[in-house]
């Protein structure tokens, strides 16, 4: 009974209706934000937007339009040039992006057998990644016109047939295979690679704010208590401490997997949301050859992930969980330890640091490079810190590399009873409320006098 | 009459500290007594009410509250004692009820005891509708009317006080001394008060202990000391033991 009382009130006093306002508020803000970097590159993929401008009468680029039109893909919108200032025309249009096929095109191919250029204009946008979507597009289509330019003087020139060309095109189909551990799938590695960064990056995300929540929950939940002395009038009360202490963390658990909830449903649909129609877009070099990856065949690299043993098994998130568990348990005891120490606002905010640099270092580092290829002291120290067994836990289970993983749950269990042992120890002793850190010095035993710290 | 309080010897010493905060000092509440400690800043007034309300660890000695220690029964001690810190604060997003009713479900063994406690609290602190509201909209005095509530709606058999006026204007500072007495004479409740205003001790206390560099230098009741000092009040009595160290 007076457990649950406590929980309650732990509870009630994070899960405010603020708190929940901005939790919502952060997930809404992650899924229109989705939908707007989105919708931009969906705007910026689509072939129908390029405007194009034929300034050339002979019957040879006439052939060449007509076979680019006819292509399910392109939807080109012609326009006529009234000058030959592109900037005012393209203005006067209200387009951001131009073709035009100069007059002689034709004549230069098929009469003077020398290439010729086609113009492409495009208004500058320094608006983010999709601003540079729409000449990607473009460039598509004039690739397009090159490849039906080449068939046209290929079939006329030297008679040849559609089968015959596509030989010419491609002589060769590439099939590639990726290896890993042992195991062998039809799969380009590229395309792999793809959608394994694209599964991979959800939870470091998770793990960065899910850390960050928690910790700065509880050392904000045990200071305030300090600072306003209800923590005195609270363990005067015929309660254990360890009851106290465990609603306290219990309590910062609950919010912080609620607020992740929040925050991964928002990730979530923030990823479907932008890389939704990168996905059906995904375009990857494989030689000469071109290989797109649709979104039917992420599934076919669903299945190769599976068959090399990289996709993530039942077991391998109950395996996860369990260091998420005890990723966020270590913060707690670490921050209840930091907390406790505080005197005024200001040193809770100094005394978030410590934890911040903890969280993202692993963090920046797993997202940016392997630590396995880091030199033997910097992955010494980067393995040092609890966290980053956490950040890469996910990998290792997805590469099957459970050497790693156990080693890390291990350091982690390790971590964690030494960062219990002391707050416990701290709450059960006179250290919660003889030890201080006031923002800018650092104080121990002793405040005002000799007496007693905090004595009046 | 018992004895609801009975320290013995009591002394502490923090780590990294050459002097005793608080050193062999002894001294004895009764039942429905109001037994006030003071002492000027860092005479150890504070320290002796912590390890007292099982808050902080003694050096050495023993206290004992209601026959129970504080060194080997802190649990049992807790369920006898209240304990109102010096400005104090209480939950400021909880309302002046759920406060109460919080603090009650800590005590209480059944919902009914908890009903009774927080009807007496909220009969006690007088803040009528105002209960409803978040305590974060309280004035000072509100919420230490509130604290005091909720130190003695228990009825706990010794209830601990630092300062239980401190920061309240007159009017609020003498309802809550009456308050005070009143508890004591109609329901035999002890206090032990720490205090700096000697007016309020000699208003409110039965017997006053002056401390000062963590040592219990005088015990006894108000008239009696100033009688052995020769004195015409309180403050003269605590001016000759702090300043000239003249222990009669």
């Amino acid at each position: 009974m007076k457990f649950g009382n406590l929980l309650k009130k732990e509870l009630r006093e994070l899960i405010t209706v603020q708190a929940l306002v901005s939790m919502i508020f952060t997930m809404v803000l992650l899924i229109v934000m989705g939908q707007i970097m989105g919708g931009a590159m969906e705007e910026g993929f689509d072939t129908s937007k390029i405007t194009l401008c034929n300034q050339d009468d002979s019957k040879f680029t006439a052939a060449v339009l007509e076979k680019v039109d006819n292509s399910e893909d392109n939807d080109i919108n012609y326009v006529e040039l009234q000058s030959d200032d592109y900037a005012a025309e393209m203005e006067r249009l209200g387009i951001k992006s131009l073709v035009i096929i100069p007059q002689g095109y034709g004549e230069s191919i098929t009469e003077k057998h020398e290439p010729a250029p086609v113009k492409f204009v495009s208004v500058f946008q320094s608006g983010g990644i999709t601003s540079s979507i729409g000449s990607i597009s473009a460039s598509d289509v004039i690739g397009e016109i090159e490849t039906v330019c080449t068939d046209e003087v290929l079939l006329k020139n030297y008679g040849l047939s559609d089968d015959e060309i596509s030989l010419i095109r491609a002589p060769m189909q590439t099939v590639e295979y990726t290896v890993n551990n042992g195991k062998i799938a039809e799969v380009s590695p590229s395309a792999l690679g793809a959608i394994y960064m694209m599964q991979s990056m959800i939870a470091p995300f998770a793990i960065f704010f899910l850390l960050l929540m928690a910790s700065q929950m509880i050392m904000t939940a045990i200071s305030t208590e300090k600072i306003d002395k209800t923590l005195e009038t609270l363990l005067s009360a015929p309660v254990s401490r360890m009851s106290v202490l465990g609603a306290k963390m219990l309590a910062a658990v609950i919010t912080a997997l609620l607020n992740a909830l929040f925050m991964i449903v928002g990730f979530v649909f923030y990823i479907v949301g932008m890389m939704g129609t990168a996905v059906n877009e995904i375009t990857i070099n494989a030689g000469p050859n071109t290989i797109d990856v649709p979104a039917d065949e992420v599934t076919n690299v669903g299945q190769a992930m599976a068959e090399l043993g990289l996709a993530l098994t039942p077991m391998s998130y109950v395996l996860f969980a369990l260091q998420l568990f005890l990723t966020i348990a270590i913060g707690l005891a670490v921050s209840l330890i930091l907390g406790a120490m505080a005197t005024d606002v200001k040193s809770v905010q100094t005394l978030t640091i410590p934890i911040m640099v903890a969280v993202m270092i692993p963090f920046f580092i797993t997202m940016l490079t392997d630590v396995n290829s880091m030199s033997a002291g910097i992955k010494l120290i980067v393995y040092a810190i609890p966290f980053t067994h956490t950040y890469t836990a996910l990998t290792n289970l997805m590469n099957g590399d459970m050497l790693m993983y156990w080693i890390g749950l291990a350091y982690q269990i390790i971590f964690f009873a030494v960062c219990m042992f002391l707050a416990v120890r701290m709450f059960t002793t006179d250290r919660l409320f003889t030890m201080s850190f006031a923002a800018g010095k650092k104080k121990t035993f002793g405040k005002k006098d000799q007496a007693a710290p905090e004595e009046q | 009459m018992g004895t609801v309080l009975e320290v013995k010897e009591l002394s502490k010493k923090y780590p990294k500290k050459e002097n005793f905060a608080v050193e062999k000092i002894s001294f004895s509440v009764e039942e429905g007594e109001i037994f006030a400690l003071i002492g000027p800043n860092g005479a150890g007034k504070t320290t002796t009410i912590r390890m007292i309300s099982t808050l902080i660890q003694a050096t050495e000695g023993d206290a004992l509250v209601a026959g129970h220690s504080i060194i080997k029964e802190p649990d049992k001690v807790r369920e006898c004692i209240t304990y109102l810190p010096d400005e104090a604060g209480a939950y400021k997003t909880m309302t002046g009820q759920k406060y109460l009713e919080f603090m009650a479900g800590l005590f209480a063994k059944d919902s009914d005891m908890l009903n009774k406690y927080v009807e007496r609290g909220k009969a006690i602190c007088g803040l009528g509708d105002r209960l409803n509201e978040k305590i974060g909209g309280y004035s000072r005095g509100m919420i230490r009317k509130l604290l005091l509530a909720r130190a003695v709606m228990t009825e706990p058999k010794l209830a601990i006080m630092d300062e239980a006026t401190s920061g309240l204007d007159v009017i609020n500072a003498l309802e809550i001394r009456k308050m005070i007495k009143a508890l004591a004479k109609e329901h035999n409740m002890s206090f032990l008060l720490s205090s700096h205003n000697m007016l309020e001790i000699e208003y409110v206390s039965d017997r006053v202990g002056i401390m000062t560099g963590g040592k219990l230098m005088v015990v006894g009741r108000i008239d009696e000391l100033k009688e052995r000092y020769q004195a015409a009040n309180l403050e003269e009595v605590f001016e000759r033991v702090v300043k000239n160290n003249e222990v009669r």
